[in-house]
């Protein structure tokens, strides 16, 4: 299915309105899963002798292989007594070349970032402390 | 297969199945917000009201009192989020996994997803000169845990050997 692979700048794009589609439902997943390409391209594995010959075949190949790396929420119907909505199944593919690796996962990490924002904050409570203490020293300033 | 303690951990052990079968192994990383069930909030709730009754513990001193007092109490309903990494291969039956709840670790993870992508691709090594760089501005905390991570990578090496035999073994 090359033809369905989105472009690494599109699968951006909507792997952002995915995780936002969860953050605005309030509840959800977001799956994430990346691997080897090896369908569909130049890279044929050896004929069967020369596997059994070398069973690390794999580990070596002679030219770095793209990664296809794809994406996808959970599907869900909607249910009496429930807030459930009907959500199709969304699935986002993308196939990333090995020289463009590094930027797409600085670019990757960024998207995540941001649309994860569900997860524990760094230091919540103790920045909360600070700022009522700071309002607590200003009040008692202004009424000493 | 039990989720390890920490993500170097995982990175470690998801490297060197990497090396082993590069073709067949996958990554899968599961963010999931769960609205938590009626019985979860009921414990929540009851777990509140327990704190609340007790009192404060002598070894908080006058002066935390106040603050600690004043401190939001968290909504029973808060929805629970989590980030699950996991290494599987289909062909070995091995799964690696390590879960998180900390937003602040995710960064650090999917560097980390990049760096197995090099394995995937087969591309050498990188030295994270580069990755390091990057976390570290962001916070002293995550400073530490890259530093463990180059100290886990030259020993992540040495055992490939280790790792190779054992592969044969199993394939015997």
């Amino acid at each position: 299915m090359p033809g369905d692979h989105l472009s690494n700048e599109e699968f951006f794009t909507k792997l952002g309105d995915l995780l936002e589609n969860n953050r605005t439902k309030g509840h959800g997943t977001v799956f994430l899963t990346q691997k080897r390409l090896t369908f569909d391209t130049d890279f044929s594995p050896p004929p069967a002798a020369k596997i059994a010959d070398d069973p690390l075949w794999d580990t070596h190949p002679q030219n770095p292989l793209p990664v296809v790396i794809r994406a996808s929420n959970n599907k869900s119907s909607s249910r009496p007594g429930t807030d459930r909505e009907d959500i199709a199944k969304t699935k986002l593919s993308t196939v990333v070349q090995p020289d463009q690796l590094d930027s797409f996962y600085g670019r990757y990490a960024d998207v995540c970032k941001a649309g994860m924002s569900g997860l524990k904050k760094r230091d919540k409570k103790k920045g909360k402390k600070d700022k009522k203490k700071k309002r607590k020293g200003a009040v008692g300033e202004t009424k000493g | 297969m039990p989720y390890f303690k920490t993500s170097t951990e995982w990175f470690e052990q998801s490297s060197l199945l990497l090396k082993a079968r590069p073709t067949t192994t996958r990554i899968t990383s599961k963010y999931t917000v769960l609205k938590p069930t009626a019985s979860k909030v009921q414990k929540r709730q009851k777990y509140l009201e327990k704190k609340a009754a007790r009192p404060a513990k002598p070894s908080a001193t006058t002066s935390s009192d106040a603050p600690s007092q004043t401190l939001p109490t968290p909504d029973p309903n808060e929805p629970t989020s989590t980030f699950t990494l996991k290494t599987y291969d289909p062909e070995s039956g091995t799964c690696l996994q390590y879960q998180t709840s900390k937003g602040a670790e995710v960064g650090r993870l999917i560097g980390s997803l990049g760096r197995l992508a090099r394995h995937m691709a087969a591309l050498p090594d990188v030295p994270e000169t580069t990755s390091a760089a990057g976390e570290a501005t962001s916070t002293p905390k995550v400073e530490d845990d890259t530093k463990d991570l180059g100290a886990a990578v030259p020993a992540a090496e040495q055992k490939q050997g280790g790792g190779g035999k054992k592969k044969k073994k199993g394939k015997k």
